[in-house]
């Protein structure tokens, strides 16, 4: 297992974890999420194809209401 | 004995010539988009996502915010992108809320439009929860930087003048100047400063935060204001889809009187009635 930065928590992942893999983990359907890893957006083409590394910071983050 | 009023004092049921035509073309033009509705919705502070999406298909309101959270998977329903896509014919406007800088708001309008599409970003810089007053300096730095960056830029500020005509000069679609403190439900404690705006603008004055009631829209619309933003006022109602329906005629009534034109003050009494050759009186 590897240790990532989860929407700010530590969180183990199997090593050679994808984006994708981590939202089906957390239970998003990606689809109306962004997900930035270290502070870089990761586009949902790119999601497959991006692993992760020990101790990246990974933030799923999704629209809820505001003013 | 009930009493009856002859048929002939009212126009005839076909003469329609002082009917108010409401289809009349009115757009609010942000950017390059233009809108029919003059009311912008918040989405924050509902009891659930049913009410809030029918107190948005109420309001008629075509530009509707958003704000950026972590994803939380205990609580699913705050996920709002997929309910609203629902809702034919909204934009959604999210905001950089919880940004407590230029750099951080910029980040957050990246991400923002990333995942809605949109251009619009609501510029919202408040770094102190205590009275949710606008950073000006960071929102004019945030505001420069994402208007360079082609965003449609709305910025929320204190109700100042000076600020107002600066963000115009780098770009903002609009400015959104503060009626009172968000969610204070005070009304437009600033309409002073607000006319100075609206007087000093070239781009739509949206007033933002603070309305209570129907009737505070109304009279925001009436000073000139291009616009209003609510959200707590809907969405602390007792009936919020209700006072969504009520807060769009009160934006409607108060644009048309606007455009209509009031009448001027007067200090003193002008008689709407003859005073003069009355029952017996000299002319």
């Amino acid at each position: 297992m590897i240790t990532i930065e989860l929407n700010g928590c530590k969180q183990g992942v199997p090593p050679g974890s994808s984006v994708s893999d981590i939202l089906a983990l957390i239970g998003s359907n990606g689809k109306n999420a962004a997900v930035l890893v270290n502070e870089k957006i990761v586009r949902p083409e790119n999601r497959s194809t991006v692993f992760l590394h020990e101790g990246d910071r990974v933030e799923v983050l999704v629209f809820a209401g505001g003013g | 004995m009930k009493e009856t009023v002859s048929k002939s004092w009212f126009l005839p049921e076909e003469d329609n010539r002082h009917q108010y035509n409401f289809e009349f073309m009115d757009l609010l033009p942000l950017g390059s988009y233009t809108f029919s509705s003059r009311l912008i919705l918040g989405t924050g502070k509902y009891s659930d996502i049913r009410t809030m999406l029918d107190a948005v298909r109420a309001s008629g309101a075509e530009l509707v915010t958003v704000a950026l959270r972590r994803f939380n998977r205990e609580q699913m329903e705050d996920d709002l992108f997929g309910p609203l896509s629902e809702i034919g014919g909204i934009t959604l406007m999210p905001n950089t809320s919880g940004a407590s800088s230029a750099a951080e708001a910029v980040r957050a309008a990246h991400i923002a439009r990333e995942l809605s599409g949109s251009p619009f970003v609501k510029v919202e810089i408040h770094p102190n929860p205590q009275h949710l007053m606008p950073d000006p300096i960071e929102t004019f730095e945030a505001s420069k930087i994402l208007a360079g960056e082609g965003f449609i830029v709305m910025p929320y500020i204190s109700a100042d003048p000076v600020l107002a005509k600066r963000l115009e000069e780098v770009g903002c679609a609009s400015v959104m100047p503060l009626g009172s403190a968000i969610g204070s439900g005070q009304g437009l404690k600033t309409s002073g400063m607000l006319d100075l705006i609206i007087r000093e603008s070239t781009v739509p004055v949206i007033v933002d935060a603070g309305l209570r009631s129907p009737g505070e829209a109304a009279a925001a619309m009436e000073m000139g204001c291009a616009a209003v933003l609510v959200n707590s006022a809907i969405a602390a109602a007792g009936d919020p889809v209700a006072m969504a329906g009520a807060f769009s005629l009160g934006v409607v009534a108060g644009r048309r009187a606007f455009t209509a034109g009031l009448m001027p003050k007067s200090g003193h009494a002008i008689a709407t009635s003859p005073l003069t050759s009355f029952l017996g009186k000299e002319p």
